[in-house]
């Protein structure tokens, strides 16, 4: 952690002291935002993205997608594109196979590219099997997976069973979370077991359902891990309804208002918030630091987490991250 | 759909005037040309209103736009193509958005398979367009024998067929997008018939994408990429059938009158099996050049779009009840869908505003579709 915080530091040093000259000489750039889909946690990186261009003096171009996938997200996307006025595009990919070729024709087009939260091929934009876009500025997904497995082991006492809910198959976000998590349960605590992983298809009653079966199937059941939004409301929601809140322990990720409230309630144990804000924030000032000419811009940028339980949701320091969006 | 009944009793009324009045020969005039006067509007606004919202930086009417707009179209179009002849037959398709995921799935899978066992590029791709059409084929071949020889309403079939399809899709995938396919299946889906590049050291390129870089590749637009070439020819099929054959006759005389269809021998059962095949086929095609220009097969790939086809299809003209439709106008009721989206893209407004013009034009549609019906009767137009 220490050394990723200590190459954070520099990051946000290199991106400050280019940022004054980029505000005189590029003031004209124009930047697209398009996050994944309609949610708290885009609307909170799209108040990031519009902080920091208006700091910059940038136009930003947002275009929210009404429902995750490919094919809603390609012709916004395309449409973008043939606007022919912008520079940079920051975008989460909803696959991170299938946008490749979109995103290239974006490049091909003369639009640079940033990824956030999610991004296409493995994330290793160095030697990894998709090198064009600037940056991948997101969470270590896997990272936050692990964290989360040792959250739950740690609510449960180190045993018994555990489940996971998921949205979808193949991005990038979610699946790294769900690898994380298995393998800390894997390797550290032999004594739990993982009986599932289900795919609600960000469908939060296919989540309530999926979790609710779950439960009848395995009665011992002593955690759940709900790897998004939709996925930790919908299990929060399952054991509430079940009439277990506090006997199965749910670990939410991302820390919308729901899922504090759940908090409060003693339902969710650990909520790991991510930080939306500074990934758009952070885009933006990438997009304009490659704009002014900076060509060591890192590849990946991992914005990090922060953990919230009962004990420390009312510190101002920790609520800060809470998702929300003012006048929502 | 269900109220075949009430559609024979609305003819019987027989109150219907065969010479039609000044006032009334303008609603029928309207519903003929409105989603055309529509669409004009709507992209004329678009062409004045995207360059004086962006200070002049935007502009509609770019050849790379109208190219957009077109392959835009491709996945609503074909899935409205088939779902036109099914509801002009006064049936209905609800299974064409998962029927598109399982062929996605099922071409990837063929593709993958045959290229990795030696099978050289093309023909690989042929193996997937077979895969894709097949599978999708099955599916509209057990819907349309349900409905037609066991007379289960189709609204009923193909809701239940699409959820088995669904399942089926994601089991087939594992749960995953289906990737590994050879890296020439990109070309097929993205590139185009035509390669042009404006200003210096520029031209026109055919057939062949001019290996350029730099700001000649920013300088080029694709004319007609390939998807949009399948869908033309497939609409061109489309019409074809519908107007010059039997087969078109048929399905309108099924969908203006099941019963004089009866009597007068068109054999029913079997054009029933066959409309939910043609259906399910485009569909197919639909998921298999999705798979081509995704470079990978995905079970989810047409969920958002089996509404958006039977509203095109709605917006066209196709009466809900049957009997009357062209394919020209599910054409129309598609473009306009697309360009809404791509218009509001450029105007920067959220691009949700798109439901609601869909959902008003959607509305005004079957309203003019139903004073029409009131002047001239039901099941006269063809």
């Amino acid at each position: 952690m220490s050394r990723r915080q200590s190459f954070l530091a520099l990051v946000t040093a290199l991106v400050l002291a280019v940022v004054p000259q980029v505000a005189i000489a590029q003031d004209t750039i124009k930047i697209g935002f398009l996050p994944g889909v309609v949610d708290p946690f885009y609307q909170v990186m799209q108040l990031g993205v519009e902080a920091a261009a208006k700091k910059l003096n940038i136009e930003v171009v947002t275009q929210i997608p009404a429902t995750w996938g490919v094919e809603v997200q390609t012709p916004i996307l395309d449409a973008l594109v043939a606007r022919g006025d912008l520079d940079y595009i920051v975008i989460a990919p909803t696959d991170k196979d299938q946008m490749i070729g979109p995103l290239k024709a974006a490049l091909d087009a003369g639009i640079k590219v940033i990824t956030v939260d999610t991004f296409v091929g493995d994330g290793d934009y160095v030697n990894g099997p998709v090198t064009f876009p600037i940056s991948y500025i997101g969470s270590d997904n896997v990272e936050g997976g692990r964290i989360a497995a040792r959250g739950l082991a740690k609510a449960i006492g180190g045993k018994g069973s555990v489940y996971i809910n998921s949205t979808n198959p193949n991005v990038s976000s979610v699946e790294g979370r769900a690898v994380g998590f298995k393998e800390v349960m894997g390797k550290e605590f032999p004594d739990i077991k993982v009986v599932g992983l289900d795919f609600n298809l960000d469908d939060m009653n296919t989540a309530v359902q999926q979790t609710t079966a779950v439960l009848q199937r395995t009665p011992d059941l002593a955690g759940v891990f709900g790897t998004n939004v939709f996925s930790a409301q919908g299990a929060g929601t399952a054991v509430i309804n079940a009439g277990l809140g506090g006997h199965v322990q749910v670990v939410a990720y991302d820390a919308t208002k729901f899922a504090i409230e759940q908090l409060r309630a003693g339902v969710v144990s650990l909520v790991l918030a991510q930080k939306p804000f500074d990934m758009g924030y952070m885009a933006v000032q990438f997009a304009a630091a490659d704009a002014a000419g900076v060509t060591s811009l890192p590849r990946r940028v991992e914005t990090g987490f922060a953990l919230i339980d009962k004990n420390n949701v009312d510190d101002p320091a920790v609520a800060r991250f809470i998702y929300q969006v003012p006048g929502k | 759909m269900v109220d075949r009944e009430s559609r024979v009793a609305v003819k019987m009324g027989g109150d219907s005037p065969l010479t039609a009045t000044p006032s009334q020969q303008f609603v029928l005039m309207l519903s003929r040309v409105w989603a055309w006067v529509f669409l004009g509007l709507m992209i004329a606004f678009f062409v004045i209103a995207v360059p004086f919202v962006s200070n002049g930086a935007v502009d509609f009417l770019t050849l790379r736009n109208s190219q957009n707009i077109l392959v835009a179209i491709t996945p609503v179009l074909l899935l409205g193509l088939g779902q036109t002849f099914v509801i002009i037959s006064a049936g209905i398709d609800l299974s064409v958005g998962w029927v598109m995921s399982l062929a996605s799935v099922l071409s990837a899978l063929a593709i993958r398979t045959a290229y990795n066992a030696g099978v050289p590029l093309f023909p690989s791709a042929v193996l997937g367009f077979a895969a894709a059409v097949g599978g999708a084929c099955l599916v509209g071949f057990f819907n349309g024998v349900i409905i037609a020889k066991l007379k289960v309403p189709a609204f009923i079939v193909t809701l239940g067929s699409s959820f088995i399809v669904r399942g089926a899709s994601l089991l087939l995938s594992e749960n995953t997008t289906v990737i590994g396919l050879p890296a020439g299946i990109r070309n097929y889906g993205n590139d185009a018939l035509i390669y042009y590049i404006r200003g210096e050291g520029g031209g026109l390129y055919l057939l062949s994408r001019p290996e350029v870089t730099g700001d000649l590749l920013r300088r080029m637009d694709p004319i007609l990429p390939y998807p949009v070439v399948v869908t033309a020819i497939v609409v061109a099929i489309a019409i074809f059938v519908l107007r010059k054959t039997q087969f078109g006759r048929h399905t309108y005389a099924i969908g203006g009158s099941l019963e004089a269809a009866l009597r007068t021998g068109i054999p029913v059962d079997r054009h029933i099996i066959q409309l939910y095949m043609l259906s399910a086929s485009t569909a197919g095609i639909a998921g298999f050049l999705s798979t081509l220009r995704f470079t990978a097969g995905s079970a989810v790939i047409g969920d958002p779009l089996l509404l958006a086809s039977i509203a095109a299809v709605i917006i066209g003209g196709v009466s809900l009840f049957g009997g009357a439709g062209t394919v020209m106008g599910t054409v129309i009721g598609a473009l306009i869908i697309a360009v809404l989206t791509t218009g509001l893209v450029m105007l920067n407004v959220a691009a949700f505003w798109q439901f609601i013009v869909v959902g008003a034009v959607v509305i005004i549609a079957v309203l003019i579709d139903q004073s029409r019906d009131l002047i001239i009767g039901r099941g006269r137009t063809g």
